[in-house]
């Protein structure tokens, strides 16, 4: 392999892992405080994407703006609009489908989750396209060009950088810091880490511990529309089962790098991307999904922590 | 009004036999205009078959109604009996059953004036019925299920409840009309009801413990009288097929998800694993392998193989337990998949010819009895989907017996306390992990043997079979049916298999209903259909009056239960 070629897989592999690590960051959220794997966070990724799009549509489609335009006005409107329809889907299940069962054997979340996600895909599905103006939703929907992004690559010396890359890699880092800032800045955010250290003193302490669930839920979600754009700038299209690969692809990495542990999805998501994409170089293509479960199957055997470690992982 | 009403319950009582009577003399007029509307209810003194249900319904209601005037050893044997709640159900079964029967002759017929007005007194007078029942004051628990009764009594009724249980299934698989088959089931899940409030099913469930041997061989014997209700149609002998893979499946995943409480959503993988095994051994052209080995040994190897692969998963990830299993199973379905694609002699070893996998299976063959041949049997024509369908059902009772046999052996037992409490089990002696991984590799081994029977019923084994919904689906049967139990993963199978057959119209909105249900069934009644006692009790932990009620009914049947049949095989 030259070193162009490992330089133009670096850069797709940290693409990839900065998408991986974008939605990771929202199993790890939940599953620190309510130790809940939210099966059904592939689709809240999904329904970002189509947040986001449904934006576009909603403001006419437009596909000649100038690239100002298209870049400050136009995809800050579709991240918000698929920040909020995210949000709002993924409060909504955990406000009628893993609120009730709390306290339930564990079972019962986690079949409910499977339900959940077989349900927002079929949605998706079946009822997006009634939207007046809207694509088939049964295909790939080609997502909106943003002029300023898709198209153009940045040349550093022999290697091709895609905007869509610097986008995505942008994104990650800016929702890290927006992350920190927040968990160890803020009030809520304090409240958040006491509850997944400790629910019932916290809850002594006066916190209110649903307030934080659904805060945890928002976080994550809010984090997973952001990446849904990234997908869909990145990938070029958008459709209602991007979200179970995606999903499982994201877990595999909050698992690698420690679940319960923020900073371990961001390790996790981009070690995962990397290996991901010099694996499908290196080897057969045909095997690249595979890869990510033997890794996921290996943590759980020999490091059942992740690389930098949080909760212990048998907690169950 | 409710407390004026129930100042006059005598005069509300009569009203509502009255109704009842009157509701009886409607099945002899038409309902509808229209010969084609049902099964033609257009005549004066010829009730049809769908009015007579009607019939039964309202009957028992006017019975239940009048109960309070029996005396003397009828009156005593009454006493046993919920009759308020029973005619409550029966009245309103009966008037929704009336309601389900208009609404299919206007979808029919084509608008409501197609209805004639016997149509609209019945359902009217039903109404009045079950409204005099509802306003009447309520029973107490019904105590028929503690009733004695003589052993062959109860015999009796398990071979009559089989047979009906035979007929219903066979008059229902042959609705051609949609409408048709929705009204009967209205009927049957009516009679269900009914039969709760009565208490009857308490008294058939204690029969039932009674005499398991009679009711596994009655089960046995009418599943087996199946197919020559058939007149040698081979369609919803199909259907059966599909459902009996499934269901052996679904026992599999029982055992790992609803004895040990494993959830393991990779599950179609090792069905996949049996199917791809017996295919490349098979005499196919296409066979990769093609060992030309007697039946018997391709189904022993096939279940061998997917108890390897559960133990080749099961080793490294059963020691972090809890929900990463989950994940981590799902990961292994999809890699099965991925690897059954990839076999293809281009991107790895051709075993399974890739993404074509393995057409043109050739039908099984015992001792000149070609199963791929109509054969001519009791007057009856029995075609190739009924012959897989006697083997399947070999298969499935050698599942069943297997299942019950560990379910209430020592292991059973270890791995219900695992479910249970795995630190307190562990604490108690019990080998946790040696216990996972044999329930792991047992669930496959059932699983498997299945397998190996789908490929000679498909005729052919491909990757794109064992999708991971395939898995959820079989995981929805265990919760649907209720987790742990036998009969209650057969319903669920027969439920998720023959709704999407006969229900082709909501075909699309299948998949969308299927997850709304799972998160409602979680919300409202994780136990499932047919619960499992303990397993309700883990869901419903701060019912005290569950809890109460649960040890009453385990110590009263246990008293009644006969010592000998209670230590021998259960099935």
């Amino acid at each position: 392999m030259n070193v162009t070629l490992f330089f133009e897989q670096l850069v797709n592999g940290l693409s990839l892992g900065s998408l991986y690590a974008l939605i990771a960051v929202g199993y790890t959220v939940v599953y620190g405080i309510i130790q809940l794997i939210n099966f059904a966070h592939g689709e809240i990724f999904m329904v970002g994407a189509f947040g986001a799009y449904t934006v576009w549509m909603v403001v006419g489609s437009p596909t000649a703006l100038s690239w100002p335009m298209a870049l400050f006005v136009l995809l800050p409107a579709m991240i918000l609009g698929g920040v909020v329809l995210s949000v709002g889907t993924a409060l909504a299940t955990e406000r009628f489908a893993y609120r009730p069962l709390r306290g339930a054997p564990r079972l019962a979340p986690l079949i409910s989750a499977i339900g959940i996600s077989v349900f927002l895909q079929e949605f998706v599905r079946l009822f997006y396209r009634k939207l007046p103006g809207a694509p088939d939703s049964k295909r790939a929907i080609p997502f909106p060009r943003i002029e300023g992004i898709t198209g153009h690559s940045l040349q550093v010396g022999a290697v091709a950088i895609k905007l869509s890359s610097v986008f995505t890699v942008v994104a990650l880092a800016v929702c890290t810091a927006f992350l920190w800032y927040y968990i160890n800045k803020t009030k809520t955010g304090r409240a958040m880490v006491a509850t997944s250290q400790d629910p019932d003193t916290a809850r002594l302490m006066g916190i209110d511990v649903d307030a934080v669930i659904m805060r945890a839920f928002a976080v994550g979600a809010g984090l997973a529309a952001v990446a849904g754009v990234a997908h869909g700038l990145y990938i070029g299209n958008i459709d209602f089962k991007m979200g179970f690969m995606a999903g499982l692809k994201a877990f595999t990495a909050a698992v690698l790098g420690g679940i319960g542990n923020i900073n371990g999805a961001v390790v996790g998501g981009l070690v995962l991307g990397i290996v991901e994409s010099f694996a499908a170089q290196l080897g057969n293509s045909a095997w690249k999904d595979v890869w990510a479960f033997v890794i996921l199957i290996l943590v759980l055997v020999f490091r059942p922590q992740g690389i930098l470690g949080a909760k212990v992982a048998d907690r169950a | 009004m409710t407390e004026k009403l129930l100042a006059r319950a005598g005069a509300v009582r009569v009203a509502g036999v009255v109704a009842a009577a009157l509701g009886l003399v409607t099945v002899l007029l038409p309902w509808a205009y229209g010969k084609t509307a049902l099964d033609n209810m257009t005549y004066f003194f010829g009730p049809s078959f769908l009015q007579l249900c009607y019939a039964i319904l309202l009957l028992v209601a006017l019975v239940a109604l009048a109960a309070k005037w029996f005396r003397g050893r009828l009156g005593r044997f009454a006493k046993a009996v919920a009759w308020a709640d029973t005619a409550k159900a029966a009245g309103l079964g009966a008037a929704g059953y009336a309601l389900a029967c208009l609404v299919a002759i206007a979808v029919q017929n084509g608008g409501l004036v197609m209805i004639e007005p016997g149509g609209w007194a019945a359902f009217g007078l039903a109404l009045v019925t079950g409204g005099a029942a509802l306003v009447l004051p309520g029973s107490a628990k019904p105590t028929l299920g503690k009733l004695k009764s003589p052993p062959w009594v109860q015999i009796l009724a398990i071979a009559a409840a089989m047979a009906v249980v035979l007929f219903a299934a066979a008059y229902e698989l042959n609705r051609a009309d949609i409408e048709d088959f929705l009204v009967f089931g209205c009927f049957a899940v009516a009679v269900v009801v009914v039969g709760r409030a009565a208490g009857l099913f308490g008294w058939l469930s204690l029969a039932a413990a009674n005499n398991r041997r009679v009711l596994s061989l009655a089960a046995f014997a009418v599943a087996f009288a199946f197919p020559f209700t058939q007149n040698g149609s081979d369609a919803n002998m199909s259907v059966a097929n599909q459902v009996l893979i499934f269901a052996a499946t679904a026992m599999g995943l029982n055992i790992v998800v609803g004895l040990v409480g494993l959830l393991d959503m990779g599950y179609i993988a090792f069905l996949g694993a049996g199917a791809f095994t017996a295919a490349v051994l098979s005499k196919s052209a296409f066979a990769t392998l093609s060992v030309d080995l007697p039946f018997p040994v391709t189904v022993l190897i096939s279940g061998v193989v997917a108890s390897l692969l559960g133990l080749l998963i099961g080793t490294p990830t059963l020691r972090v337990s809890g929900d990463y299993l989950a994940i981590v199973t799902l990961a292994f379905g999809e890699i099965f998949r991925i690897t059954m694609n990839n076999l293809d002699g281009v991107d790895g070893p051709n075993i399974t010819n890739g993404s074509n996998g393995v057409p043109a299976i050739p039908n099984l063959d015992f001792f000149g009895f070609n199963l791929g041949q109509v054969h001519h049997f009791l007057g009856v024509d029995l075609g190739r989907q009924s012959n897989y369908y006697w083997l399947l059902l070999v298969v499935i009772a050698v599942v069943i017996v297997v299942f019950s046999n560990l379910a209430h052996s020592r292991i059973g037992r270890g791995w219900v306390a695992i479910r249970e409490d795995e630190l307190a089990a562990e604490a108690m002696g019990v080998n946790t992990f040696a216990l996972k991984l044999l329930a792991f590799a047992g669930g496959a081994f059932l699983a498997g043997m299945a397998g190996s029977v789908k490929a000679y019923r498909d005729t052919a084994v491909s990757p794109d079979q064992f999708v991971f919904l395939e898995s959820a689906f079989l995981l929805a049967a265990v919760v649907l049916g209720g987790m742990g139990t036998i009969g209650g993963v057969l319903i669920g199978a027969t439920l998720l298999k023959l709704l999407p057959e006969k229900l082709r119209f909501f075909e699309d909105y299948r998949l969308l209903l299927f997850g709304a249900l799972m998160v409602l069934m979680m919300r409202f009644r994780p136990e499932g259909i047919v619960a499992d006692e303990r397993r309700q009790l883990e869901f419903h932990d701060a019912d005290e009056e569950l809890a109460e009620e649960v040890e009453e009914d385990l110590v009263s049947h246990h008293s009644l239960l006969n010592p000998e049949t209670d230590r021998g095989a259960v099935a």
